[in-house]
């Protein structure tokens, strides 16, 4: 026990350090006297090395982190702030997943799993996650066995599905966060109860860990909870100047460590950094991409395994997603907690998620970004691996371009498994609607 | 046929009808308070409406179809619609047709807990029960009775006994599978009364002795359709000898709890008291406990699983079913739908090789 939690301690903080200073170095040997070639983007953000430090290091203390302090895999959507305090390792797999899908390996991981006999049309995030486990193959080189696990159904049903199958393999106790929809106003029997489960899953995390949950402690990582948010809703604003001084493809990845580290003071001393940056970009004029001409929203989760490509065919003909209703969901939901009422705040911000809300509230929060970010269309993505994001595009597609007059393009992917998209068809698609704008 | 009943309910009794969606509900208030419940699981069959494609084709075919129907107009002769939440799609619906447009009557919704039971669930199931019950009364213009609940409450217990004295003994009782499959359906839309008399009659058929002379298989899934799963299996020398259904035998509630005291305690109890099944994010350890006991109990030869193509909650539970037959030594065939009106000649291809599989005990 003492052992790795010296290892867990030296690789965040010595061995990881050193490692990453290595390998900037060797980067920076390799690209000596290379010149960068024609971009339709523009110069890249110098925080993404601190982006790339921050995770990779998370990454890197998960590997020595079991054994050492406890671990909990934990849905995006849960309120971490509770497990900080315990001095919890957080895992979110949803984020695993995505860096499985950016690095292409979900067919691969996903075989595993529809092996063991879960459907491919289950959610990819889940059948990457599943088969990750199976086969213990992660990009991430290793990931520790949680004690923990940790589910809030504010974003789906299906994470509730997926964890249940995690804890039986793993044979860990799972909490559960049960948010009921919200149609137009919460009711208050729903409030209490979300209220009443924060209480019980509280007495778990104590039993669990042998520690007493300080109040003052979560009070203090609260506030820096909602000063992330904060931050990062001011990030994801900057994009409001034109030219947008990033990309919505950028915010995707950025977004990293407001789902991961919510609540530590290295997220939000990340999101300074960022936020000095895309003021500056904003102040000089310099835009996420060279000549931005059109400005959409994306709506859904990305194509982790296509954003590159999709961005920069965008991108060469001035197209550029200046915002996203993924993105703005973490900027959004921040706004409700309150360090003065730590529980009573984290029901109400963690019930109204942007999921877990009817289409009504989904149009207004399109409708605002549309007008805020000032954009010419909209691409709604389609994706086969989340059905509460996809049900109901349809008719947001239409009410959007009927109320706004925009254009909007409804494209069928799925957000990590590549088998599900098609490039030809979907470039095809996404030419004609650039062609509209002409 | 369904919309004649209805409208005949409505008529001769002064009922109101309300459609609702899959699967579980606590019908004993809708009954207390004289609505008729109507279930829509689907309806199977193409899509009746052009309204389907306003969802994508990777929802499953029961959210479809019932947008379809609704939105047609060709659910106009009930008075309210109930969404209980069963999952992302019919929570998805539930605010797509009121709020979008293909429904302008009353929209009431049910949420479920999930998980097993916990002091924060129990409370708020009854809290929800009642509210329910308050939003029901807008759409009846009467309120709730006490007495009539535990009426109610009565009543749907001894349907659901007669329905588990039927699906236990279902080697003693002298009919086809199809014909008791439509008898346990007909509960979906009939007034449970009509429909107690019915299950009475059946359970006076039971023999003393086994009387069904086939392989003994377990089915479980969503929900029988095609109803003609059961000819090709009866043909092909099967019977459904354990049914774990989501809409059969995971809604029939063991008889165990108080009937005593504060009625909505009793239903909240009842809740808590159903089989295991994943639409209600039941525990995957403790239904193939169940299943193993199931499949232990009835003596089965073979487990088939038959779900609905995109049916998440069902899907999840897969592997943890594969197991518990596996645990059995019980061969499994697995069979993907979309609600047809008819088995494809592969599906009845790969039933009858299974039936004949498990007849010769070659699995084992």
């Amino acid at each position: 026990m003492i052992t790795r939690r010296i290892q867990y301690e030296l690789a965040g903080r010595v061995f990881g350090p050193a490692l990453l200073s290595f390998e900037a170095w060797q980067k920076r040997l390799k690209r000596r006297g290379k010149k960068r070639g024609p971009s339709p983007f523009g110069p890249p953000l110098e925080s993404v090395k601190k982006l790339k430090e921050v995770m990779s290091l998370h990454y890197l203390e998960g590997r020595y982190a079991d054994g050492a302090v406890p671990v909990a895999w934990v849905t995006s959507g849960f309120p971490v702030e509770l497990l900080r305090p315990l001095g919890f390792h957080t895992v979110y797999p949803e984020n695993h997943g995505a860096l499985c899908g950016v690095q292409r390996i979900v067919p691969e991981l996903s075989d595993a799993a529809e092996k063991e006999g879960w459907s491919r049309d289950l959610c990819s995030y889940a059948r990457t996650d599943l088969g990750s486990v199976l086969l213990g193959k992660t990009p991430a080189g290793r990931l520790p066995k949680p004690d923990l696990l940790a589910c809030c159904t504010n974003i789906c049903q299906t994470v509730l599905y997926w964890y249940r199958c995690l804890a039986d393999h793993f044979r860990v106790p799972l909490v559960l966060l049960d948010t009921p929809y919200v149609y137009g106003e919460a009711r208050p029997h729903h409030l209490e109860y979300v209220r009443d489960q924060l209480g019980e899953l509280i007495e778990v995390v104590e039993k669990l860990t042998g520690k007493r949950v300080d109040m003052d402690e979560i009070v203090g990582i609260v506030r820096k909870a909602r000063e992330g948010t904060r931050l990062w809703g001011e990030c994801l604003a900057t994009a409001r100047a034109r030219p947008a001084p990033w990309t919505g493809i950028d915010g995707f990845f950025h977004l990293a460590p407001i789902v991961t580290l919510r609540g530590s003071e290295e997220c939000n001393a990340y999101y300074r950094l960022l936020l000095d940056e895309l003021g500056d970009r904003v102040k000089r004029g310099i835009g996420g991409i060279v000549d931005e001409r059109r400005r959409l929203l994306w709506d859904n989760l990305p194509m982790w395994y296509g954003v590159r490509e999709l961005s920069t065919l965008l991108a060469e003909r001035g197209f550029n997603f200046v915002c996203t209703t993924y993105t703005n969901a973490w900027a959004e939901a921040g706004s409700r907690i309150d360090p003065a009422d730590p529980m009573g705040s984290a029901v109400l911000a963690y019930t109204h998620i942007i999921l877990n809300q009817d289409l009504p509230n989904r149009l207004d929060i399109m409708r605002r970004l549309s007008k805020d970010y000032s954009v010419d269309g909209a691409v709604l993505h389609s994706d086969r691996s989340c059905k509460p994001y996809s049900i109901g595009q349809i008719d947001l597609k239409e009410r959007l371009a009927r109320e706004l007059g925009i254009r909007v393009l409804i494209l069928e992917a799925d957000h990590n498994d590549q088998r599900a998209w098609s490039p030809e068809q979907g470039n095809t698609r996404l030419g004609a609607f650039m062609e509209s704008f002409s | 046929m369904r919309r004649a009943y209805i409208e005949e309910q409505k008529r001769e009794h002064g009922r109101k009808a309300i459609a609702v969606l899959p699967v579980h509900y606590p019908k004993e208030i809708l009954t207390a308070m004289d609505v008729l419940a109507v279930e829509m699981w689907g309806p199977p069959g193409p899509p009746r409406g052009a309204e389907a494609g306003r969802l994508q084709t990777y929802v499953c075919a029961v959210a479809r179809n019932a947008l379809a129907f609704m939105a047609s107009g060709k659910a106009d002769v009930v008075d309210a619609v109930l969404f209980p939440h069963t999952c992302d799609s019919i929570q998805g619906l539930a605010t797509l047709l009121p709020d979008f447009g293909g429904w302008n009557k009353p929209a009431l919704r049910y949420l479920h807990p999930k998980g097993e039971a916990r002091p924060s669930s129990r409370a708020f199931v009854e809290k929800e029960l009642v509210s329910l019950a308050t939003d029901l009364e807008s759409v009846t213009g009467r309120p709730l009775d006490t007495e009539r609940l535990r009426w109610a409450i009565a009543l749907h217990r001894e349907i659901d006994g007669l329905k588990a004295q039927l699906l236990a003994g279902r080697p003693r009782l002298p009919m086809d599978d199809g014909a008791l499959y439509a008898l346990l359906r007909r509960g979906e839309y009939l007034w449970p009364e009509e429909h107690l008399v019915e299950l009475r009659a059946a359970r006076d058929q039971l023999r003393a002795d086994p009387v069904q002379t086939g392989v003994p298989v377990a089915i479980t899934g969503y929900v029988p359709e095609p109803m003609s799963i059961f000819a090709t299996l009866n043909g092909a020398g099967a019977f459904v000898a354990a049914d774990d259904y989501a809409a059969i035998g995971r809604r029939v509630v063991p008889q165990d709890g108080p009937v005593e005291g504060d009625p909505f305690a009793v239903l909240r109890d009842r809740t808590f008291a159903a089989p295991p099944c994943p639409t209600r994010a039941s525990d995957p350890r403790i239904r193939a406990r169940h299943l193993e006991s199931l499949f232990g109990r009835t003596g089965v030869k073979g487990v088939i699983v038959h779900e609905p193509k995109f049916c998440e909650p069902e899907l999840f539970d897969v592997p943890a079913v594969k197991r518990s037959a596996a645990a059995r030594g019980l061969p499994l065939l697995l069979l993907e739908g979309e609600l047809e009106l008819e088995l494809s000649a592969q599906t009845v291809t790969r039933i009858e090789a299974f039936v004949e599989m498990v007849s010769t005990g070659r699995a084992a």
